[in-house]
């Protein structure tokens, strides 16, 4: 039961993931982290019962809270101060964009099979799906013109590295965990507060216009 | 009623009886339609802090129009008489075809998901020509953006439903249901991609905000209101009604094949009791899923539509992909 949970779960967040590349609006892309992040906790508290590791219990209501709650509103605010236009206008067209990322989630299973957890049973998809994303996001990375969005795929592949984790380890100590989830908050920050700065100096945030010697 | 007790040991019924059965089965989903459509309605208007109008709206409405006589153009032909008859007479059998209250279809032997997604086809063809028929700029506009949206919703149900066939093994939807009762979730994630596919269809078909807007009649945003805006009476009930049956069917099939829990396996009144109230548990939830989609986003722009349906195609195929994998 909690297995079918588990790949309830995983399967969510590459809904979510493949939602994000396919619409335009920026706040609902932002929406869409949050509640892949939600996802990926569920699935942690989910596997913490099923192989009783309780030390996942933590960083479930780490990520739920910081990735799910906080980041998300975090996000939304500095979009709101800086009053940018919400709309996400990437480098490729939407169509062409779900066809590559179609391409990776394909790459991603296959590769997944490769290794040694990969599998089969729950392991094969929970890996499979966070290669997908991890490739999705990267794919992200470099096809939007926004520093938001791409703060949004620097995000969505800390998330996939995350499911990795989970999928082929018994999870990280908390040690490690508290890091990582300090990391990404402080990540988020200064490039919150980059974002402030290029819109300061460029009134825009496309990024795009940084390679440009003059305005 | 002892034909009923047939229909989960999936032998055959005799003709005679499946289509009593089914027609049966049609009559209480044309009942129940229009309240469906009064629901969404009603928590519509409570997202907005409206009082809204009363959930028997739908009934009221469909009355009317069907005492008034039908006004029709000069120039119209028998296309388009013809039109709203056909598309009612479409989605009434299309009905009969899928699995509702029981683990198995009246009709099921009759065909399956090509069938049915053949019938639907069939009811928008011939809708859309009526449309045509008089030469109205505004029919032959909706109809033509109707088609447009039809195109490429049609391949994201056929793969959609046919990654859920590959589990049974089977194209028909009787089957389908059973096999899926019978084994429960199956743990695939190809299994909730192709219900996020298929509900992306279901707000397309049912023409929901972010492909059309219900509510409007707005001329240069409508799409499936265009199209049949030369229709009045008796003729717009028809159309209206079955509309409004074709919604209940896709959220009918959609709750059955992905969440066949509890389906009567005999026509014993406490399995149909059971089973009916959690068939109308599930399509309420799913009803509120898509007040909660239109409540939330604002209608796309038309030439974003296919963009829309590009990610429904694309779930679609990742779906059966990720079934090879």
């Amino acid at each position: 039961m909690s297995q079918n949970l588990v790949i309830l779960c995983a399967a969510g967040m590459l809904v979510t993931a493949y939602l994000m590349v396919g619409q335009k609006a920026l706040f609902v892309a932002i929406r869409l982290y949050g509640l892949q992040s939600i996802l990926l906790g569920v699935v942690a508290v989910a596997m913490a019962f099923t192989d009783h590791r309780p030390h996942l219990l933590e960083s479930a209501a780490l990520t739920i809270g910081l990735k799910g709650v906080f980041i998300p509103w975090f996000l939304m605010r500095t979009i709101d101060r800086i009053g940018i236009h919400r709309e996400i206008e990437p480098f490729v067209n939407t169509p062409s964009s779900l066809l590559i990322c179609l391409g990776l989630t394909v790459v991603g299973y296959r590769v997944s099979t490769g290794l040694a957890a990969g599998g089969e049973g729950a392991a094969h998809h929970v890996i499979g799906v966070s290669l997908s994303m991890l490739l999705m996001g990267l794919f992200l990375m470099v096809t939007r013109r926004k520093a938001v969005t791409q703060i949004l795929a620097l995000l969505t592949i800390e998330n996939a590295v995350f499911l990795v984790a989970l999928g082929a380890t018994s999870g990280m100590p908390l040690v490690v965990e508290l890091g990582i989830s300090f990391d990404v908050i402080v990540a988020v920050l200064v490039l919150g507060i980059l974002v402030h700065r290029i819109v300061d100096r460029f009134e825009s945030m496309d990024v795009s216009r940084l390679s440009k010697l003059k305005g | 009623m002892s034909g009923w007790t047939h229909v989960a040991s999936s032998t055959p019924l005799s003709l005679a009886r499946s289509f009593a059965f089914g027609l049966l089965q049609a009559a209480v989903l044309l009942a129940v339609a229009p309240l469906l459509r009064g629901v969404i309605k009603k928590m519509k208007a409570a997202f907005q802090t409206r009082q809204g109008p009363p959930l028997l709206q739908g009934y009221y409405d469909l009355a009317k129009l069907l005492r008034k006589e039908p006004v029709r153009s000069e120039t119209a032909s028998w296309v388009f008489v013809a039109g709203p008859r056909i598309y009612f007479a479409t989605a009434v059998a299309a009905t009969m075809l899928v699995p509702v209250l029981f683990a198995g279809a009246p009709l099921e032997q009759a065909g399956g998901i090509l069938v049915l997604v053949g019938l639907l086809a069939l009811g928008r063809f011939t809708l859309a020509i009526a449309s045509l028929d008089t030469g109205s700029p505004f029919g032959g506009m909706g109809g033509s953006r109707e088609m447009t949206v039809a195109a490429l919703a049609e391949p994201a149900l056929m793969l959609g439903l046919f990654t859920v066939a590959l589990w049974a093994g089977s194209l028909n939807l009787g089957d389908l249901v059973r096999t899926t009762a019978q084994r429960g979730p199956s743990g695939h994630p190809s299994e909730l991609l192709a219900a996020a596919a298929l509900f992306i269809v279901l707000l397309a078909e049912a023409g929901r905000v972010p492909v059309d807007n219900p509510a409007t009649h707005l001329e240069l945003t409508m799409i499936h209101e265009a199209m049949v805006l030369e229709y009045a009476g008796p003729d717009l009930a028809l159309v209206e009604w079955a509309s409004a049956l074709k919604e209940l069917l896709f959220m009918t099939l959609l709750v059955n094949l992905f969440l066949p829990l509890g389906l009567a396996a005999s026509a014993a009144p406490g399995a149909i009791a059971v089973s009916g109230a959690l068939y109308a548990g599930k399509v309420f939830f799913l009803a509120v899923a898509v007040t909660l989609v239109e409540s939330t986003n604002a209608k796309l722009r038309f030439f974003r539509v296919p963009e829309l349906m590009a990610l429904s195609l694309g779930l679609g195929f990742l779906a059966l992909a990720i079934r090879f994998l």
